[in-house]
C-alpha cells in the first residue's frame, strides 16, 4: 500500500477518478496476455505528458515502481507489475495530433489504438505498415516499446523502422524530444531507436512521429495446403528466393488448423500438417505474376492444394483464420506460453524440426504458426499452469527452444520482446559483454531503478 | 441458498464456473470491440476484465461489492465480445450470471430497483397506466383495424413498450399497421393487455420478475385466437424466441408462431404483396444487438431494402455479426445515462464514413438512441425504421 499522502498528490495531477485503488482495478490491472500476473498498488490515468512527468517526479521521490502499460496485450509479461508499484496506463492518451501529408509522417499520443493510427493514414491513401496481429487491441506506444513486428514485416519491416521522433518522459519528470522529420538525422547517438524496444525501462514514450509510405495498388493471396509440414518449410526458402516478393508468408500448423477451425468453421482441410498464406501487393501485374509464382512454387514442394483469392473479401476471411489463432488456442489448454523465436531464413526448415523434437521430448503440445517468411516462428506451448510437474516440462522446453534458436543464429524474440519472461536466457543470446552494457545504459537514465524493474534484466 | 452456491461474506454467489473463465487466456481481442471499454479506455470496464473479475471472485480473490456491481452493470450486454472471442469464452453467460447473482444478493443498483419496481407495477418500463398503452393511435387518420378484431385473426402485433409510450417511436407502430391494412392482413393488437416483455428485468438479474411478464403475455397472445405474433422490437422478439421457451418450457408457445417486422416485411414483399416506390439513396443498415448477433436475423431487414428501387445499400465497418452497440443496451441507460449517451456517436460516424444519408434500423431503442444522439451532435443523417421506410415507400395497392 502506498501512504496515503502520496495517493492524494498523484490525485491532484491527474484528478481523483482517474486514480484507481479498488481490489477490481488492481485485479484488471495485474495481468497482460501471457499466463503471469501480480497487482499493482494502484493504477494512474494521465491525460498528457505534463501529468506524467508530475506522476514520475512523485514516483522517483519516492521511489515508487512505475509500469508504463497500454492495452495489456502483451506476450513477454513486459507490463506486469510484479514489484508492486504503479502502473501508469496511458490508454487515455489516444489523439491524433498530426497526418503531414508533405513529409509523409503522421504523430499521435502513445495511447492511440494502433489499428486507428493505420486506418487514419488509409483514409489518405497511404500505409502505415507495421501490423501486429494484436493492432486493433494494442497501443501505438506499447508497439513502440516492445518493438512490435506483424505479418507485413517479411516486406517492410517492423515498427522500429517507421518511428522517425518520440517525445519521452525521463525517469526524474523531464520532458525531452528526441529525432524528427529530416529522413537522414546522425547527429549524435540513435536515442530515438535506443528507446525503441526498450520496454518501459528507460523512459516514457508519451507521443511519436511515425512516417508513412506510398500504398501498394492491390494485393493478391493465396492458401497452400501441405499434407507435410517439412515441405511447407522448404516451399518458404523456395518462395523468398523466386522474386514472387511476397509481402508475408503465414503458416499455421495441423494443431493451429484444427483450433482456429473450430471456432470459425470455415472448411480448413484437418488431414494436413500445415498451410501456408502468402500475400503479394504492388501493382496488378506484379501482385498478380507474384502469387503466381508463390503458389506454382508451393505445388512443386508437395502442395496438395492452392487456392488463390478471387476478391478482397476472400482475403480477408483467409487472414481471418490467422488472425484467431493464437486466442483460438484457450480451447485446447487453459494456458499458453506464446514464444517468437527468429531464425534466419535459411533455417527455417530445421527450426521447424526441431520445434516438434522438443515437443516430443518434453511431451507438451507445441503448436507452430506465425510470420514464418521471416524466420519468425511462434511455437506456442499449451499447458495447465495449475499442474506443477507440466510446468516444470514447460520451463525445461523453453530452454531448448532458445537453445535451438541461437545455435542456428537466430533470437530469442522476434516482436514480443524479452520482459521477463525471457530474462532468464538473456545471456545466453547476448553474452556477458552486451548484457553488461545494458544495464550501464539503464544505469545512466534510470539511477533510481523506478522504470519498469525487473525487466529484460535484473 | 441453493446447494450449489457458495457464500462470500454474507453474499451469495452462484458456483462461479472454472470452464466459463479458464478459457480466457486474456489475448485482449475483446477490447477492440467493446463500445464501453472503447469511450472509457480503462480495462476494468473491458470484458476482459469483466472476466478477471468473475475468476477472482471463482478463486477467492475478491468478494461481490458494490463496486463489483458497478463493473457488471456498466455494460450493454451486446455481446460483441463473446462474438469475436477466438477462445470461446461464454461471454454473454459470465455477465448474465454475474447480475443475477448481484440482483439476489441485494446489490442491484437503486436506479436499477426502481426501473424493476415501475415494470413490476405498471406493466410498462415508463411508469404509465398500462392503458396509456394506445397513445400512438390517437393521431392516427382512421382507428386501427386491429383494436376492434374479432373471429379468426391471422396475426397479433405485439407494439413494446418503446414504440407504444416514447412519442418519438410512434411512427414505428403507426408505420406497420398501415402495412397489414394495405396488404390484407387480418391483425389484433392487446392495448392495455400487452406488458412489458421482462426483457429490462433479465438484464437486471431478475429472472423471476421476468418469469410473470412471461407468463402474462403469452395467455394475452393466445387469447387472440391468432397462429402468429409479431413483434417490432427485437429485446421483445428475443425474449419470446429464446428466453420464454427456457422459462416455461417449449409447449408453452406450442402453436404460436412468433416473427420480427423485418420477417414478416420480408415475407409479404416475397409473396408479392408489397410494392415499392423507388428511393434514390445510399442507405445504410444498423443490425441491431438482439436481433442480429443475439437472433441470428441478418438478411430478412437487407432483403427489404434490395427491393426498393433505385436504393443503394452500403454496410458500415461494423456491421452483421459485429454490428456496433447503439449504446441503447444493457439497461446502461437508465443506470449510467452520460456514459450511454455517449456511445452512439461513434456508430453515425461508421454511417457516414459508409457514405450513407439514412441509416435504417428495425429496432426503437435503437433508433430513440442513434437520433437523440445525431440531434445532439448536430450530425447530419436520417435515422428511421425499416417499418416506417416500408410505409413511405409502398405504393398504393393494385385494383
Amino acid at each position: 500500500m502506498l501512504d496515503p499522502k502520496i495517493v492524494a498528490e498523484l490525485e491532484s495531477v491527474v484528478g481523483e477518478q482517474f486514480v484507481l485503488t479498488t481490489p477490481e482495478d488492481l485485479i484488471a490491472y495485474s495481468y497482460d496476455a501471457t499466463f503471469t500476473s501480480a497487482k499493482p498498488d494502484l493504477i494512474v490515468l494521465p491525460a498528457n505528458t505534463q501529468q506524467v512527468s508530475e506522476v514520475l517526479k512523485v514516483a522517483n521521490r519516492e521511489i515508487i515502481p512505475v509500469v508504463t502499460r497500454g492495452m495489456g496485450s502483451g506476450l513477454a509479461a513486459g507490463s506486469i507489475p510484479f514489484g508492486g508499484g504503479i502502473v501508469l496506463a496511458l490508454t487515455r492518451m489516444d489523439r491524433l495530433l498530426e497526418i503531414d501529408r508533405d513529409n509523409m509522417m503522421a504523430t499521435a499520443e502513445a495511447g492511440i489504438i494502433a489499428s486507428e493510427l493505420a486506418d487514419a493514414v488509409a483514409r489518405e491513401g497511404y500505409l502505415y505498415p507495421p501490423d501486429p496481429t494484436s493492432d486493433s487491441y494494442s497501443t501505438l506506444g506499447g508497439n513502440i516499446a516492445c518493438n512490435a513486428g506483424g505479418a507485413r514485416c517479411l516486406k517492410y519491416g517492423i515498427t522500429g523502422h517507421y518511428v522517425m521522433a518520440l517525445e519521452v518522459v525521463l525517469a526524474d519528470g523531464r520532458i525531452m524530444r528526441l529525432g524528427g522529420k529530416a529522413t537522414k538525422n546522425v547527429t549524435g547517438y540513435d536515442l530515438v531507436h535506443l528507446i525503441v524496444g526498450s520496454e518501459g525501462t528507460l523512459a516514457v514514450v508519451t507521443e511519436a512521429t511515425v512516417r508513412f509510405i506510398a500504398a501498394p495498388e492491390t494485393e493478391r493471396m493465396a492458401q497452400a495446403f501441405f499434407p507435410k509440414l517439412v515441405d511447407a518449410g522448404r516451399a518458404i526458402n523456395a518462395v523468398l528466393a523466386s522474386g514472387a516478393n511476397p509481402s508475408m508468408i503465414e503458416i499455421m500448423d495441423e494443431t493451429a488448423i484444427r483450433s482456429v477451425e473450430e471456432f470459425l468453421h470455415m472448411g480448413l482441410p484437418l488431414d494436413i500438417e500445415a498451410i501456408l498464406l502468402i500475400q503479394t501487393d504492388g501493382d496488378e501485374a506484379d501482385a498478380t505474376r507474384g502469387i503466381e509464382i508463390a503458389a506454382e512454387i508451393c505445388r512443386q514442394n508437395g502442395a496438395t492444394e492452392v487456392q488463390v483469392a478471387a476478391t478482397p473479401q476472400e482475403r480477408k476471411d483467409m487472414w481471418l483464420a490467422r488472425g484467431s489463432i493464437s486466442g483460438s488456442l484457450g480451447r485446447i489448454r487453459p494456458n499458453k506460453l506464446g514464444e517468437d523465436v527468429t531464425v534466419p531464413h535459411s533455417a527455417i526448415p530445421e527450426m521447424i524440426a526441431r520445434i516438434k523434437d522438443i515437443s516430443a521430448k518434453h511431451d507438451l503440445p507445441i503448436v507452430i504458426f506465425g510470420h514464418a517468411g521471416d524466420g519468425n516462428l511462434h511455437p506456442n506451448i499449451l499447458f495447465d499452469k495449475r499442474d506443477p510437474e507440466e510446468s516444470h516440462r514447460v520451463e525445461a522446453a523453453v530452454g531448448d527452444l532458445f537453445r535451438a534458436s541461437v545455435e542456428m543464429g537466430g533470437s530469442l524474440s522476434g516482436e514480443h520482446g524479452v520482459g521477463v519472461l525471457k530474462k532468464p536466457y538473456l545471456e545466453l543470446a547476448l553474452g556477458p559483454i552486451a548484457v553488461e552494457m545494458q544495464k550501464r545504459i539503464k544505469q545512466a537514465w534510470d539511477p533510481n531503478n523506478i522504470l519498469n524493474p525487473g525487466k529484460i534484466f535484473d | 441458498m441453493s446447494s450449489n452456491s457458495v457464500k462470500t461474506s454474507d453474499r451469495t454467489v452462484s458456483q462461479v464456473a472454472e470452464e466459463l473463465y479458464l478459457k480466457c487466456i486474456r489475448c485482449g481481442k475483446c477490447l477492440s470491440v467493446c463500445p464501453v471499454y472503447r469511450e472509457t479506455r480503462i480495462e476494468t470496464m473491458s470484458p476482459r476484465g469483466k472476466v478477471a473479475l468473475y475468476r477472482a471472485i471463482g478463486e477467492a480473490d475478491l468478494e461481490i461489492s458494490e463496486i463489483y456491481a458497478n463493473k457488471f452493470y456498466t455494460c450493454l450486454m451486446c455481446e460483441a465480445c463473446r462474438e469475436v472471442c477466438p477462445s470461446g469464452v461464454e461471454l454473454d453467460v459470465i455477465l448474465s450470471r454475474s447480475r443475477a447473482d448481484l440482483a439476489h444478493s441485494g446489490l442491484l443498483p437503486l436506479l436499477l430497483q426502481q426501473l424493476s419496481t415501475v415494470i413490476v407495477n405498471a406493466g410498462n418500463i415508463s411508469d404509465e397506466d398500462n392503458v396509456q398503452r394506445l397513445g400512438w393511435t390517437e393521431n392516427m387518420a382512421s382507428r386501427p383495424v386491429g383494436l376492434d378484431y374479432s373471429g379468426q385473426v391471422e396475426m397479433t402485433y405485439f407494439v413494446g413498450c418503446v414504440s407504444s409510450l416514447f412519442p418519438a417511436s410512434y411512427r414505428i407502430p403507426q408505420s406497420l399497421v398501415g402495412i397489414l391494412e394495405k396488404a390484407g392482413v387480418n391483425y389484433a393488437l392487446l392495448g392495455g393487455e400487452e406488458r412489458c416483455c421482462g426483457y429490462p428485468l433479465l438484464l437486471n438479474g431478475e429472472s423471476e420478475r421476468a418469469l410473470e411478464m412471461a407468463r402474462h403475455n403469452v395467455e394475452a397472445v393466445r387469447a387472440t385466437g391468432a397462429p402468429q405474433v409479431v413483434m417490432s422490437c427485437p429485446s421483445c422478439y428475443h425474449m419470446w424466441t429464446h428466453t420464454y421457451p427456457e422459462m416455461l418450457g417449449d409447449d408453452a408457445l406450442a402453436g404460436i408462431d412468433i416473427l420480427h417486422e423485418t420477417e414478416m416485411l420480408a415475407e409479404l414483399a416475397r409473396a408479392g404483396r408489397l410494392r415499392f416506390k423507388p428511393w434514390p439513396a445510399t442507405v445504410t443498415y444498423h443490425d441491431s444487438c438482439d436481433l442480429g448477433r443475439k437472433s441470428g436475423i441478418f438478411e430478412a431487414p437487407r432483403e427489404v431494402l434490395r427491393a426498393i428501387p433505385e436504393l443503394e445499400l452500403v454496410e458500415m465497418a461494423d456491421h452483421h455479426g459485429h454490428s456496433l452497440c447503439c449504446g441503447g443496451g444493457g439497461n446502461l441507460e437508465t443506470y449510467n445515462r452520460e456514459l450511454a449517451q455517449a456511445l452512439p456517436a461513434r456508430r453515425l460516424r461508421q454511417a457516414q464514413d459508409a457514405g450513407a444519408s439514412t441509416i435504417v434500423v428495425s429496432c426503437q431503442q435503437c433508433k430513440r438512441t442513434l437520433a437523440g444522439a445525431a440531434r445532439r451532435e448536430k450530425m447530419r443523417i436520417r435515422v428511421t425504421d425499416l417499418a416506417e421506410v416500408v410505409a413511405e415507400q409502398l405504393e398504393e395497392p393494385h385494383a
